[in-house]
């Protein structure tokens, strides 16, 4: 495919064709800035809805209410019933003291004493339970119910199911849109670069009536787009690398509600993938719009 | 024998009918002049001798090879076997006289070390030394030519097909033109030349093809007969 004593040759003619189409391939670079920008944009948001769904779908747990004769012998017992259901990750005991306590903090102002008010503890001893797969807590919770000693159960019933229901298009959707911004970026690409190309059919026409291979042609042209590309990605990440860090430095405080990711090495791969788009998408724009020209 | 077409037709894709059972054969070392009047089918033969075109019917062999059941993997390697001059020139502006002929070696694969030499020596027998660094723009039609003949020869092909070389050139550069390809002939290459100046053909004596409406209309020995 590659004939090694040619890659000088490639090379340097991808930097000749680089430098005197200098409007086009600006203007190609430009375009694979706007793309990876939007791409990048998307992928980030698809990232941090994932994540803000992902610790929305953790918090589901099922509250096992007990019966209030329930011995504490047959309290432990319970546990034991309900750490051997298939698809428990974990059980947490809440006593009806601690339940107590829990619904005092919720009340700030130290002078309203809930027990003062109430008299007794109205509250019973519970589980906290949570399912290794969330979407699980409904089935889990119904079995849990059929336990003996068991008061009521209660995982927000509904509200769970529906819950789920958005976050399965929220995901659907975040995809699409990735998958549409990047066949539109390949679009966008293929036609500027069909431009540079179109700037060079006479000479491709003379390549092919001497005797050049496809490859022979392609090469300078494939070089030429990878740069592009990769160079207008770069760009692209410096923009989104500087504008989400000051998102992050900037609105955690005034939008503490949105937990926005910052893992170090997730963003870096996530750099990363868009530079390896850039070059991609380069070199797929040079391949569709130069075939055209080369059936000769 | 080096072509042959046996009951070559071609029909556009817009139904423009451009050759109408065509056969022909051309032998190794002949000098062959294709004439006739615009659409009567020149341009469309002379693509299908390197298979820029293929028949609609009919067959073509090329030193025995079909080219129409030629694979696209394999048509470079039949064009290195063909030099093509063109009526536009079709030079690299902006490459020297050396880089346009070099330019030709490194397409198809030449080693460097030899590059050199061979483009000098073409260069002589063009006649242009001395003009080996000049860039196309600063030279006349005449010379232009004379470096894409030299193009079309560095690969030393076996077929020199030249569509209209001197349809651009005054009658006295023409004629210079016609001795050059007259010298390539007498040294061993095979060529076919399409053309418009009747001048040309009729000093020339040499075998004339007259094409009509896609049907070969007469194939003389010479043009003085007619």
């Amino acid at each position: 495919m590659m004939n090694l004593k040619n890659i000088g040759y490639f090379f340097r003619e991808a930097f000749i064709s680089l430098t005197r189409n200098r409007l086009l391939s600006i203007a190609t670079v430009s375009t694979m800035v706007i793309c990876i920008l939007l791409l990048g944009t998307a992928v980030l948001m698809t990232i941090n809805t994932g994540s803000f769904i992902n610790r929305l779908e953790s918090d589901i747990q099922i509250i096992v209410f007990l019966d209030n004769s329930m011995t504490s012998t047959q309290i432990v017992d319970m546990k034991r019933n309900i750490e051997k259901q298939e698809g428990v990750k974990s059980v947490v005991f809440v006593s009806r003291e601690q339940a107590l306590q829990n619904l005092q903090k919720k009340f700030t102002d130290k002078n309203y004493d809930l027990s003062k008010t109430i008299g007794k503890n109205p509250l019973p001893d519970s589980y906290e339970v949570k399912a290794k797969d969330p979407k699980n807590v409904g089935a889990l919770a119904a079995q849990i119910k059929q336990m003996p000693g068991v008061y009521k159960v209660n995982y927000g019933q509904g509200l769970v199911e529906r819950l789920f229901q958005v976050t399965k298009w929220v995901r659907i959707i975040s995809i699409g849109f990735i998958v549409v911004l990047a066949l539109g970026a390949v679009f966008l690409i293929a036609t500027t670069i069909r431009l540079a190309i179109f700037a060079r059919r006479k000479e491709i026409y003379l390549m092919k009536l001497i005797g050049a291979t496809d490859w022979f042609i392609r090469w300078p042209f494939f070089i030429e787009g990878i740069m592009l590309g990769s160079g207008g990605a770069l760009i692209s990440i410096v923009l989104l690398g500087l504008g989400y860090n000051s998102l992050i430095h900037n609105m955690q405080t005034a939008l503490f509600f949105i937990p926005l990711v910052y893992n170090h090495s997730l963003l870096v791969n996530v750099y990363l993938s868009l530079l390896a788009t850039g070059a991609l998408l380069g070199a797929l724009g040079t391949y569709i719009s130069l075939n055209r020209f080369l059936d000769v | 024998m080096l072509v042959q077409f046996y009951n070559v037709s071609k029909v556009y894709k817009n139904g423009v009918k451009a050759l109408n059972d065509i056969s022909l054969k051309i032998d190794r070392g002949e000098f062959i002049f294709l004439m006739g009047p615009s659409g009567a089918g020149k341009s469309t033969l002379i693509k299908m001798l390197f298979r820029e075109e293929v028949p609609t019917r009919g067959q073509i062999f090329i030193a025995s090879r079909s080219i129409v059941r030629m694979k696209r993997s394999e048509v470079p390697q039949l064009r290195r076997n063909m030099g093509i001059v063109f009526q536009d020139f079709k030079l690299l502006e902006n490459k020297t006289v050396a880089e346009n002929i070099a330019f030709a070696m490194k397409v198809v694969g030449s080693k460097t070390r030899d590059i050199m030499p061979r483009t000098s020596e073409v260069i002589q027998m063009v006649g242009l030394k001395g003009k080996e660094n000049s860039f196309p723009g600063q030279l006349s039609g005449g010379e232009q030519q004379r470096v894409g003949i030299a193009r079309a020869i560095v690969n030393r092909p076996l077929l020199l097909i030249a569509d209209e070389p001197s349809g651009n050139l005054d009658m006295n550069t023409a004629r210079e033109i016609m001795e050059l390809l007259y010298d390539i002939n007498r040294k061993g290459t095979t060529v076919v030349m399409a053309t418009h100046a009747r001048e040309l053909v009729k000093s020339a004596r040499k075998r004339v093809i007259t094409l009509e409406a896609g049907q070969i209309l007469s194939d003389q020995n010479s043009l003085e007969s007619l």
